[in-house]
């Protein structure tokens, strides 16, 4: 059975890259449009891999990897960072709140899912 | 300090305010919009490149397959052809997906940009607000005590504009990011 996984962006466009690329992949992959919606969907359904921005509306990055972490069934699933943001001070507090990984956009979907499949084991 | 010279200076400090915040936030502004230039130019390049590239490889399939479907041998040669030129399609694929990023960043720096402006016609309304209240028969103390105000609500209001602009995009090129796994 695929690999679920949870893409999180506030950018259509951003989402319909990262949604084709693991596709391509043969990943299945679910869109959340910030963090609440991220946070909401993952509690409907565990996924295997949450990929998640960190600049959005309504709930950031960080703050959806902390809220995921708290929750006992996201404690071992792989969190990826996929964002503007490259600042070592930025990548330093998403380690902190648990993300397994950083991805500074814009993304090579090869490379992406190359990284995917790693983290997933 | 006589009254006349504590009038000269308290003008002075709000000139000079309102001239290096005003130049401090057109400046941030000119960066990103020469910034977002830079991005459009690249993704388009890219972009432009990568459907040529593209197009081209799909054509040079559609040759060998008409070669194939008209009764060719299905050579090792073809075989491998068409092998290549489906992985440089791919490859082509990868990077106008990579170029098609561009929205997310300039998007991110318009927004940033509209936001500054919005903030700096705050500033500048308010600056006239307090300014509407120096009186033609104002007394001088007052004219003082109010232009120190405005000096002083101007500086504050503009570093407080600054302080939630934050600048997530540091990118000037459509080239992959770095990947960094904890």
């Amino acid at each position: 059975m695929a690999k679920s996984i949870l893409a999180v962006d506030d950018s259509g466009s951003l989402r319909q890259m990262v949604v084709f690329s693991l596709r391509a992949a043969g990943y299945q992959v679910t869109e959340a449009v910030d963090g609440q919606d991220g946070l909401d969907k993952a509690k409907a359904q565990v996924f295997d891999l949450v990929l998640t921005d960190q600049n959005m509306p309504r709930m950031d990055g960080l703050t959806l990897i902390r809220s995921l972490r708290a929750i006992a069934n996201y404690q071992r699933v792989p969190i990826l960072m996929l964002t503007t943001e490259s600042s070592d001070d930025m990548k330093a507090k998403g380690r902190a709140a648990g993300a397994n990984g950083w991805l500074v956009k814009p993304f090579d979907p090869q490379r992406l899912t190359e990284v995917v499949k790693k983290v997933l084991g | 300090m006589t009254r006349k010279n504590l009038l000269g200076s308290q003008v002075k400090r709000l000139l000079t305010s309102l001239s290096d915040h005003g130049n401090q936030h057109l400046t941030e502004v000119e960066t990103d919009l020469v910034q977002t230039t830079y991005l459009l130019s690249e993704a388009i390049e890219k972009l432009g490149a990568s459907f040529m590239a593209i197009h081209e490889g799909v054509a040079a399939q559609k040759e060998l397959i008409d070669l194939l479907v008209s009764g060719a041998a299905a050579t090792p040669e073809a075989q491998s052809r068409i092998k290549t030129l489906q992985d440089e399609v791919a490859q082509n694929i990868n990077s106008a997906v990579t170029g098609l990023q561009f929205q997310d960043m300039t998007s991110q720096l318009i927004g940033r940009t509209v936001r500054r402006i919005a903030g700096l016609r705050e500033v500048l309304g308010a600056v006239g607000s307090s300014g509407a209240e120096v009186l033609p028969d104002s007394e001088q103390e007052e004219v003082v005590a109010l232009l120190s105000e405005i000096s002083k609500a101007l500086e504050e209001q503009s570093t407080k504009l600054e302080s939630v602009l934050w600048k997530a995009v540091s990118q000037t090129h459509m080239e992959s990011g770095d990947i960094e796994l904890f």
